[in-house]
Order: structure tokens, then sequence, then C-alpha cells
């Protein structure tokens, strides 16, 4: 957990100060002086003399301390409470969270200045009575976030594996709840205190808090409010203190908050980077729906640009399917957004050029390829559900697309006729009423069916499917193969299947393209790499798939190596059970080993 | 001739239901898994298939007392465990264990693993604290990870690396029974191949009797002797791996084989291609669960449930083997 250092250093500085005040060499906040009552700032009272002629820097520091500490005492006294009472409510359940969690919300109903008055009348005003006050207006949100992280927590694996080991409810909640909780705890105590803070000015300001002579910031600010025409000064300071604390502690809230996000702040898109102009002499493959030409992809990192896809070309016919086979971190994925534009906002195309029927799209401007998204190029994912807005229809979703590409007007009849005819085609049953339907009312099967619906309504060229049988069960994911087969064929597109899967890689493709950490190592039609790897990692991956004879896989030892730690010369070596000195010396090139046919392994000729 | 030994485990007619509690709710219970009879030897490894909602995960946690049956019973080595004293069952604790799909969520981000695979060990007293760190040691050496990786915590490990602690975490207490519940789902074949051999291994080292989940019959087949064929929380296949996976009996079984796609051409066999999607576990179809997407359904398929014979539950299968 990295933490920015200045607020830390802000709210540190603040408290310090006031645990510091009675070392000072300060004078007695409450000793009047009526002869200078009001005086302005001079060089014994820096801040100047208030309505009694007391010092005001010394009661605006001694304020802070009563402000400061009522604050952390009520929201210590609530955050202690609130993480007993979250923790046995989100735990135990049953009456339990009754007891706990919802008679907070009882709490939550009365409104807070009408508490903290009735309690001040039962108890008579002060700091001793702020603090129990306090407490009990701030319980109710500790209670509620620690009841909801340990909902989100307790059905997590481990939770489940420490169960299954025998460990008892009190263990589980202290060691492995309670930890994976104090994030956002911390957080609701930053936020509870800076609040907190206010209130108890708030509150003594309306004469409800500490009471006079004692110093606080709420009543110096109210005791200016009386003055404030003969010396608006006065007004000023407790304002400025309390600001300022509130503000640092704010901003201590937002570091607490980053730190603890396990997802980071997400980096800002730098300008764009333009990618170098297309060479005069390279001409596109005519025939091709889809031609990908030495694609890299490059994310700037403070150690400077990691490249998770290098120097990647593909080629594509209509009506052919290629697949893209590959384990995680091969940049399979990653290759196809960045044809569609469609990379995330960390990564930038460093060089490459990519052609959908004869025309560029990489150097498109961002309007252009947007018509060609869901139009000439159409992409399908893993997760549909993910992929489908939850909150429109199925039916209007397909439409959008239909309109966002259509030339002319179209009447609403007839695009409802449209849309019914796609799902028709995609085999959802009784089309119509589906239309109507929100995603989540679907299955898995219909929504990836949906999906397919919305990526062909245009008639696409390239189909790049990420995926997209990976998340379904195996007779849905035969449904689904057929079905994308079939449109294939009909409508002549080019589809490129990016998967990890071997066999489903060996039901459905015409050429494959296998690649490992970032960069293609072999490339040709699927029977031929199949029967005749050229490539040792392509060879491994067959060994490594289930054996239908009933024989246990040969794995293949160690992992994919990060791209920040790419071996100097081929990629897979360190893996490879063919590896020579000559291998570690550089990187193989991609060597063309035989009709349409590629292999990126300097010993290809040996392993055929 | 002696008699052979008992099962470890024994289930009998355990039937799940979820939900329909509460006061406003006026939702179906949903019946995750019904009805279902399974034993266990020592040493044995028994695949559990089935799709998502088949309740192969809701079985294997009421097999191991993590979750209570609504009806039926399981003996763990002739104990019930619904009947168990506390006492008692700290002790099946111990002696039997779970490994989960997701290597991201089954460890604690926020301890070492070290500390996490001395969990159990230390829960059931089962090491003096001096040795612990020793016992640590060797179970990561074990699972073909070095001492040095104690100390470290789980986002530095990759996924195959994570599922190989987990397994170290599940032998930390020496049980005798462990799930596995699809332990290599979600790993990349190149290392699920690398989990799969370290489960065979520890499986023959410890002789433990081993329920392995899976939705992938290929894995099952590379790694069970026996398996159970799920559907809708019924069983509806079960026997020896070769004779169901070879020679399928019930038309469900037959479907799932048929579509997983396959490496081998000579393999591929004329797919059948299942109709629909399973329905709701809230509204099984009456009579026989599969009915609704089968091809060799008939009227009578509505009206009576199949029950298990000879390892199959299916009206038709009496016809001189259906084949679709």
């Amino acid at each position: 957990m990295r933490l920015r250092p200045a607020p830390v250093v802000a709210v540190a500085g603040i408290a310090l100060l006031a645990l510091a005040v009675p070392l000072l060499p300060l004078d007695n906040p409450t000793r009047m002086d009526i002869a200078h009552r009001l005086a302005g700032p001079s060089a014994a009272h820096w801040l100047g003399q208030d309505e009694y002629g007391r010092d005001v820097l010394t009661r605006l520091l001694w304020g802070a301390r009563v402000s400061l500490s009522v604050a952390a005492a009520s929201s210590g006294i609530a955050c202690l409470l609130g993480i007993l009472l979250g923790l046995m409510g989100g735990f135990l359940r049953g009456i339990v969270e009754v007891l706990t969690v919802r008679s907070m919300d009882v709490v939550l109903c009365f409104p807070p200045l009408l508490l903290a008055l009735l309690v001040v009348t039962l108890l008579g005003p002060g700091a001793g009575t702020l603090i129990p006050v306090l407490a009990v207006l701030y319980l109710p949100g500790f209670v509620r976030v620690v009841y909801a992280g340990v909902l989100t927590v307790r059905s997590q694996d481990y939770v489940e594996a420490v169960r299954a080991l025998g460990a008892g409810p009190v263990r589980i909640m202290g060691r492995t709840i309670l930890p994976n909780i104090a994030g956002p705890v911390l957080v609701q105590f930053s936020l509870a205190a800076a609040s907190a803070v206010v209130l108890e000015s708030g509150l003594s300001f309306l004469g409800l808090g500490v009471v006079p002579p004692a110093p606080s910031w709420g009543l110096m600010i109210g005791a200016a409010r009386s003055t404030m025409t003969q010396s608006p000064l006065l007004l000023l300071w407790p304002c400025a203190a309390l600001t300022l604390t509130i503000l640092a502690m704010n901003a201590l809230c937002d570091a607490l908050r980053d730190a603890v996000d396990p997802h980071g702040v997400p980096p800002r898109r730098r300008g764009a980077v333009r990618l170098p102009a297309l060479l005069p002499g390279l001409v596109p493959d005519r025939g091709s729906a889809l031609e990908l030409r030495n694609l890299t992809v490059a994310i700037d990192t403070p150690r400077g640009p990691i490249h998770p896809v290098r120097d990647v070309s593909l080629r594509v016919a209509p009506g052919e399917t290629l697949a893209v086979v590959g384990e995680s971190g091969s940049g399979k994925s990653l290759t196809g957004l960045a044809v569609l534009g469609l990379l995330p906002p960390v990564a930038r195309i460093e060089q490459g050029a990519a052609f959908v029927e004869g025309r560029e799209v990489l150097r498109l401007p961002e309007p252009a390829r947007r018509s060609l998204r869901g139009g000439a190029m159409a992409m399908i994912f893993q997760d549909p559900l993910s992929s489908l807005n939850p909150v429109h229809r199925i039916g209007d979703q397909i439409a959008e697309g239909l309109t966002a590409h259509a030339r002319t007007r179209q009447s609403a009849h007839r695009l409802r006729q449209r849309v019914v005819d796609l799902l028709t085609r995609v085999g959802i049953p009784d089309p119509a009423a589906r239309a109507r339907a929100y995603p989540h009312e679907l299955s898995g099967g219909m929504r990836q069916r949906a999906m397919i619906a919305m990526a062909i309504a245009n008639d696409p060229r390239v189909l790049i499917a990420d995926e997209p049988t990976t998340a379904l069960d195996v007779t849905i994911q035969a449904q689904v193969l057929t079905l994308l087969g079939d449109l294939r064929r009909e409508r002549g597109m080019g589809v490129v299947f990016i998967t990890h899967s071997l066999p489903v890689v060996a039901e459905i493709a015409d050429r494959v393209a296998v690649m490992y950490a970032g960069e293609i190592v072999e490339q040709g039609p699927a029977a031929t790499v199949f029967a005749r790897p050229l490539h040792p990692y392509t060879s491994a991956l067959l060994a490594s798939a289930p054996r239908e004879d009933g024989g246990l896989p040969d794995g293949i030892p160690g992992t994919v190596p990060l791209p920040h730690e790419l071996p100097p010369g081929c990629a897979f070596a360190p893996r490879c059970r063919h590896r020579i000195p000559a291998c570690d010396a550089q990187r193989p090139a991609l060597v063309e080993a035989g009709e349409d046919h590629t292999s990126r392994c300097l010993r290809w000729r040996e392993l055929a | 001739m002696t008699a052979a030994p008992p099962p470890l485990l024994v289930a009998e007619g355990v039937t799940r239901r979820f939900g329909a509690r509460g006061l406003f709710t006026r939702a179906r219970p949903v019946q995750a898994v019904t009805d279902v009879s399974l034993s266990l030897g020592r040493g044995e490894t028994v695949g559990l298939v089935g799709e998502s909602g088949s309740g192969k995960s809701t079985l294997g946690r009421m097999l191991l007392g993590l979750l209570p049956p609504s009806e039926g019973q399981v003996w763990f080595d002739g104990v019930d465990l619904a009947r168990a004293t506390p006492a008692e069952r700290r002790v099946l604790r111990r002696r039997m264990q779970i490994v989960f799909q997701d290597p991201h969520s089954s460890l604690d981000p926020r301890r070492t693993i070290g500390a996490q695979i001395a969990d159990g060990p230390t829960i059931h007293a089962l090491v003096p604290p001096a040795e612990r760190r020793a016992q640590v040691e060797a179970l990561l050496g074990q699972v073909g990870l070095a001492p040095m990786h104690a100390d470290r915590y789980p986002h530095e490990f990759s996924g195959g690396q994570r599922q190989r602690i987990g397994i170290a975490r599940a032998l930390a207490t020496n049980p005798e029974f462990l799930v596995a519940d699809e332990p290599v789902s979600a790993l990349d074949v190149s290392v699920q191949a690398q989990v799969l051999a370290l489960l065979a291994d520890l499986r023959s080292r410890f002789g433990l009797a081993l329920l392995f989940i899976s939705h992938d019959l290929a894995v099952v087949r590379s790694l069970c002797d026996r398996v159970v064929v799920l559907y809708l929380g019924r069983v509806m296949e079960s026997g020896p791996v070769a004779q169901v996976l070879e020679a399928p009996r019930h038309p469900y079984t037959q479907a799932l084989l048929s579509a997983a796609p396959s490496l081998e051409a000579s393999r591929r066999r004329t797919r059948i291609l299942l109709q629909g999607d399973p329905p709701s576990p809230s509204a099984p179809p009456s009579g026989c669960v599969f009915r609704t997407r089968c091809p060799v359904a008939m009227p009578a398929c509505a009206e009576t449930v199949p029950a298990l014979v000879d390892g199959v539950a299916c009206l038709r299968v009496g016809e001189g083997g259906v084949r679709v």
C-alpha cells in the first residue's frame, strides 16, 4: 500500500501541534485583558486579541486540541463499536444481524441535530457530552461499511478454506476477515473524523458543545460573529483553521482510498501518439478481409515502454476463420482490440498497419474508426453479460447499432422487423418477445447469441471473436460454434477467433496463428500446424491438452515470461526442450517453413 | 479372501434446497442437489462431472460437511456428519480438505502464504510451533515450490503457483479425503497439466480419496477411476471412467461427450447438438429432468422420474442400448 506523503504530513503536523500545545510558551487561553479587547495583531499577540482581550493564537491552538480530541475520540469509539457490531452481524447473520445492523437503521432515521439537542438537554453541554453523541451519530456508518465488507469477503474462497481447516468463528473474523476490510474502515474513519471536527464546531457555535470560557473553534466563530463589524479578522482565524484542517483530512481520505483501492489510479491518457506514416511501397493484399502487418503495441511504464504485442502480422480471407491461440499473457486479446481501436488507455500502437478490405484503419481519425466498428468490423467478447448494457432491452441495443450505421432513417416498424430477423437468424426462440428482454433475463448462451446478432447486424467483413465460448458450458459452446461457422459461410465474413483452447481451434479454424509472450511463433493452415507443428511451443501446447486415451498430459515447465522481463533471445527458450546456446543469442525471425507455414524457431528444420 | 474394506465416505439420498426463506420472498426454493447417493473408497478418485447449475460444487461442500444437506446423510469413516459432536467434527475437519477453482480468491491477500499453509496445523495443534516453519517448507517442496516462497504474499505468484499453494494448504493437515473443485479450470493448459500431474502424484503418495469436480470430461478421463455425471442436481449416469466415457449409455452423457471439441479428427463423432438451455433449477421439468433437451424423449419421460439402475437413470436405456 503506497500512500501519498503530503496529506499524511499535513494531518500529522496538525495533530502534533495540538498535542504539543501545553508545552508551547503560550498564555493561559482564558486569561482576560479587557483593556485591549479587540486589539489587532501585535508582536505579543500575533493574531490579535478577542472581545475579552484573550490571545487569539493561544485560543486557536487550545481550540484545536478540543476539536481534534473530540473528533478522534468520538470516531474512534464509533469505529471500534462499529467493527464489532458489523463483524458479528455480517458473519453470524440471523438474529444477530437484525440486532446489530438493522438497529443501526433506526439510528439513521433519527435527525442528528435533534438527537444532539436531546442528549445535551438531558446531560448538559460540554466536551464530555459531545463525544458519546457524535459516536452514536457515526456508529451506523461504521457498522454498514464493516457489514458490507464482511458480506463481500465472507463469500471468498479463502474464508471457506479456513473454515474447512477447522477454524472457529472468532479466529475467522479476527484473523481472516478483519485484515481484509481494514482499508474501507480506515477510509471511513478519516471521513468520520473530518466530519466530527465540523460538527463539533457547529454544535459549539449553537451553544450545545463546549462551554465557555473553554476555547473551541465553534465558540470562537460564534463570539466573533457578534463583533464582526468591528473586528472582521477575528472571524477569519478560526474559520481558516477549520478549513485547513478539514482540507488536510479530506486529502488524507483521498490518499487512503487510492492506496487501499487494489486497482490503483488509472493513468491519464497521454496526448495522441502519431503513428509513423505508411511506407510508400506498402500495398495491401486486395483479397484479404483483414490484413495486419507488423503490429506492435506498447505500454509506457515508469521503467520504460514494454511491448505486450510485438511484430504481429496476420491475414484473413473472406469466409475464412483464423484462430489466434495462446495462453494468458500471450497478447492475443490486445491484438484484437488494437485492430478495432479499442485498446485500454494505457496501451498505444507503436507501429504497424491494418487493412480492412484494402483500407488502412489504424491511422484513421476516431470518427471514421467509429463508423468502421460495428460496421465493417465487429467484435464479440467472452462475457456477454458485461458487454451488454444491463439497463437497455436486447432489441433496443441491436437497433441502436443498426441506426448508428444506417445511411437513411428507417421506420420504427422496419427497424423492429430487422431486429427480429437478426434474433431469428442467431437461433433465439420466440425472437419478438426476447427483443423486449433485458440482458439479465437471458441465459449465458442466449446472451452470447444476442451479442452475435448485434455484431452481424451491419454485415461486417471482419468479425473478431475474443474467447466467445470460454464462459459457456460445452453443450452451449457447441451450439455457438456451429452458429458462428454457419454465419461465416453464409455471409463470407473473415473471422478472427481468439482462444486458448486447442480443441476448439481444431474444430473450427481454417488457419491458425500461435502466439507466445506477445509474438506469433507459428502460423499456417490448421490441419498442417496440428499434424506437423514446426515450433516447439506448438508441440508442447498440443502435448499439454488433456489426452483422449486417458493418460496424463505433459505440462510445460515454468511460466510465460512477463513483458518487462523477456529473455534476450527466443522468448520460449527458458521452457524449451530443444534449446541450444544460439537460442539465447538473439530473437529468431519468423521464417517461411513451408507453403503458407511460418515458424519462429531456429531449429524448425530439425523438428520437421 | 477378506471382505472389501468399507468405503471412507458414503452419501445416502443427499438433497439440498436453497432459498425460499424470509418473510417477504415468495420465490420457489432452488433444489440444487436431489437424491444423490455415492461412495468413495480410500485412495479412490471419483470425477463429478456436470455443467454449470448441475449442483456439483454444492454436493462437494455437503460431502465435506461445510453445508448441511436438507435431506439424506453423509458418513465419513462411519461417523454421521450431521450427528457428530463438536469434538468429533474438529477431528473430521482435519481429515478432509478442499482445493478451490479460482486461484485468486482462494488465498487471503493480506497474509503470507507460509502463514496460510500453517493455519491448519496451528488450529489442530498438529505440529509444535518450533517445527511449523520446517513443515511449511517441506510442504512447499512437495508441491514444487521453494522454501523461500513462504514469506511472500499471494499476489507475487502466478495462477498455477497459487493453485499449488492451495494444494499445500489442504495437505498440511494430512487429510484422507480431498475435494478438488475445478482445480485446473482457471489455468492455462500448459500449467493445467502440471497441476494435474501434481494431484495424481500426491494422491498415490498419500493414498488420498479424491473427489474431482470438473466440467471437462477429458481432464476427468486422465485422473479418475470412477465418474458421476450430474444434470440439474440429479445423477444421470455413474460408473468406471472407461465404461462411462467410452460407451456412454445415458443420452445426456452421449451429448456431453460429443459436444466437447476434440483435437483428434477421428474422435470427432457426429455431433449431437442439444437444443436450448438447461432449465432453471427453481422450476425443473417433471419426470426426467433432461427430457426437455433429450433427443430421444418420449411421453413417459414426463411422468416418471427414472431411477438409477445399473448406473444409468434413463427410461429408454433398456431398449437395447439407445444410441442417438
